[in-house]
């Protein structure tokens, strides 16, 4: 338990500075690693030598301080026996000469008396009874600490104790300053290290990123659709390694995009074609049905009227009457059949007559109201293929929204400008979510798009619940229309 | 006795035509023609006083016909006797000189009343057609304009949607939301008393507010 509570934290911890870590770029890794080095390097330098430094400084000092200690206290011997005291104040004045950090030198008689120092004015208080030494030792040394730095104090027994104690105090003020100025000299070489690790980094990172930058930038363009575009190799490593793989898949991608573009092509023109295909067959079926079946049908028509007028039986007339009834019904089925397959208005008349009627049949059939507008769309024909496609775009949408929208008002607007021409087609129905545009429910929509794509054109849905659907097609017009008034073609 | 000239390119169907008319104690039938070219020289010939002409000819459409048939027989009359139903021919007819429209599938029972109309000179047409017709000659009511009562953004969305622009399209123009484009849509086509994007299109164009295109 306590092991996975602790595993858990360390997880989150190191997810935590990975997080900051991983956040910043490449470059101040770098950055980063290299000046913390370069400073841990220089500061760990920096106090192993002021350590080392303090301690072979003092300890210099403090052999020094017993020397001079005892080199007075030997030349005094025969000055104090003598209580020659002007000459011991001038022995003690020659060694103060001689060594610039002895700060301050006096002899004690054995009374306990000060009999010569090299203070000016006034003996400091306290100093003498600082430090003592007996008869029998050696030397005896204290480390003061005044308001003056660090002093080493020595005390040496003159005459082995007889005629007094030399003291000798040497300044550790000189070790400081030494210390200090090695710690400036460390810093600037530490600073100049890591001057030199910046460049170096700088450096090692635009060797590093300068590639990565570029294969991004590659990256990107292939996300864009666009595959031409080669990495440089700029190294034979790992990096080098990487674009070559990229430009491989670069090549790859471009290959299998030319072959799908081949291959959309190709399957739009088979659908151009079986759409034209289809629209010719029934063309041709329903003029078909129009001039020679339902003329023939006509002629029964007539020929039944005219077997009833020449004939006074009731019983036949009735006969007749009801044959005429049965041949009326088909022709008018026919009629509507013909209607369904293709329209002659549409290749006689033009669209707009063509929608007219469709509209109109639609809120005969539907009960649904339909307004129509055709703002630029009057006697004026568009291309043929143009024509067919939008024709079918609004009776496949029409027939949406009259199965699936419940609504109960929709709207055709076609307008045509001088560059283009827009179906919108707009119910108040119960819309749906255009992103979930996949199911079989929408297959009509898809046939609308493939029909747009066919012709450069493109739909655009606009829909949610509860709101309605809006459908906008539009197709680009080539040319600036020529002026093509009173152009009729009625019939073949 | 007034005197009718068939033109149809459908044999079985003039031989119908010509039994049920010539059975008719005022009605004769002078001559058949099948196709437009015929059907002139016939006309100029005949000097009938009547054509019964159908559109779907076929070397030649039959409303192309009919303002030779006019010149070459001036006082005939001409009724138009076709399958098909839909208004723009009625009214194509009409503009080139028809003096009549009768359906074929109605042939029977209207043709014989419509010839004699039209010959008493008057104007035949399918009872099924003449709505639309008359609807397009009646005088549009002048609409009172609440236009003025509009909000300058609810005018500018009114116009661009009338314009054909989505709502996206709209929205990205105005610097408005989608949502936002939606309310001043709804509410001044109320204001308008419009109920469809097709009725704002027609009001906007009989207002003149599409002016730019």
């Amino acid at each position: 338990m306590n092991a996975g509570a602790t595993k858990q934290h360390l997880s989150r911890w190191t997810s935590a500075v990975w997080n900051v870590i991983g956040a910043v770029n490449i470059r101040a890794k770098i950055l980063g690693i290299v000046l913390g080095l370069v400073a841990l390097m220089g500061v760990a330098a920096t106090i192993e030598v002021r350590l080392l430094l303090e301690q072979t400084l003092t300890n210099q000092t403090y052999e020094r301080s017993v020397a001079v200690a005892r080199d007075v206290a030997a030349r005094a011997t025969d000055l104090v026996l003598m209580r020659d005291y002007y000459e011991l104040f001038r022995l003690l004045r020659d060694t103060q000469a001689n060594n610039p950090d002895l700060r301050y030198a006096f002899v004690i008689d054995s009374d306990g008396t000060i009999i010569a120092h090299t203070f000016g004015s006034g003996f400091p208080v306290g100093l003498r009874d600082a430090n003592t030494v007996t008869a029998h030792e050696h030397h005896r040394s204290v480390l003061l600490t005044t308001d003056e730095g660090d002093v080493w104090d020595t005390a040496v027994p003159i005459f082995d104790g007889r005629a007094g104690i030399a003291r000798v105090g040497l300044s550790l003020v000189a070790r400081e300053q030494t210390i200090a100025a090695v710690t400036g000299q460390l810093l600037i070489t530490t600073i100049m290290a890591a001057a030199m690790g910046i460049t170096a980094a700088a450096l090692l990172t635009w060797i590093l990123t300068r590639p990565i930058l570029q294969l991004v930038e590659l990256a990107k363009a292939v996300a864009n659709g666009d595959f031409s575009q080669r990495a440089r190799r700029w190294a034979n490593d790992e990096i080098g390694a990487l674009t070559d793989a990229f430009n491989t898949m670069s090549e790859a991608l471009a290959q299998v995009e030319r072959e799908r573009a081949e291959r959309e092509q190709m399957r739009s023109q088979y659908v151009t074609q079986i759409i034209t295909a289809q629209e010719e067959e029934r063309k041709r079926i329903a003029r078909e049905l129009h001039d020679s079946t339902s003329q023939a049908l006509t002629s029964l028509l007539v020929g039944l009227r005219s077997l009833a007028d020449r004939h006074r039986s009731p019983e036949l007339k009735q006969q007749v009457e009801d044959l005429r009834g049965i041949v009326g019904h088909v022709l008018n089925d026919l009629h509507t059949l013909a209607r369904q397959l293709r329209p002659s208005v549409l290749d006689d008349l033009g669209l707009a007559a063509a929608i007219q009627r469709y509209v109109a049949d639609c809120r005969t059939r539907s009960g649904l109201t339909i307004d129509l507008a055709m703002p630029g769309l009057n006697n004026e024909r568009l291309d043929s293929a143009l024509e067919t496609a939008l024709y079918r775009i609004v009776q496949e949408a029409l027939t949406n929204v009259i199965r699936h929208a419940h609504a109960t008002t929709a709207s055709v607007v076609i307008e045509r400008r001088t560059d283009r021409v827009r179906a919108i087609i707009e119910d108040d129905g119960c819309g749906f979510d255009p992103a979930s545009l996949s199911g079989d429910g929408h297959l009509g929509l898809n046939g609308i798009r493939e029909r747009a794509a066919l012709l450069n054109g493109h739909l655009i849905i606009e829909s949610a619940p509860g709101h309605g659907t809006t459908l906008y097609v539009e197709f680009p017009l080539p040319a600036p229309p020529e002026e093509r008034y009173e152009q009729h073609s009625v019939g073949r | 006795m007034s005197s009718i000239l068939l033109v149809d390119d459908h044999a079985v169907l003039r031989a119908g035509l010509r039994l049920l008319l010539d059975a008719q104690p005022d009605l004769h039938v002078a001559g058949e023609a099948e196709d437009s070219r015929a059907a002139v020289a016939q006309a100029a010939a005949l000097q009938p006083d009547l054509i019964l002409l159908d559109l779907s000819l076929t070397n030649c459409s039959g409303l192309a016909a009919i303002p030779s048939l006019r010149t070459a027989a001036p006082q005939a009359r001409i009724l138009v006797l076709t399958m098909h139903d839909d208004e723009g021919y009625v009214r194509q007819a009409l503009a080139a000189g028809a003096h009549g429209y009768v359906l074929k599938r109605a042939a029977d029972a209207e043709l014989i009343a419509a010839i004699r109309a039209v010959l008493r000179g008057e104007l035949y047409i399918h009872p099924a057609l003449t709505r639309q017709l008359l609807e397009e000659l009646l005088p549009q009511m002048p609409p009172a304009s609440p236009w003025e009562s509009l909000s300058e953004r609810e005018r500018e969305v009114l116009v661009l949607v009338a314009r054909g622009y989505t709502a996206a399209e709209i929205a990205t123009r105005l610097n408005l939301s989608p949502k936002t484009v939606e309310t001043y849509r709804t509410r001044g086509m109320e204001k308008l008393g419009l109920r469809s994007r097709a009725a704002l299109v027609q009001f906007a164009l009989d207002h003149n507010l599409l002016t730019s295109t």
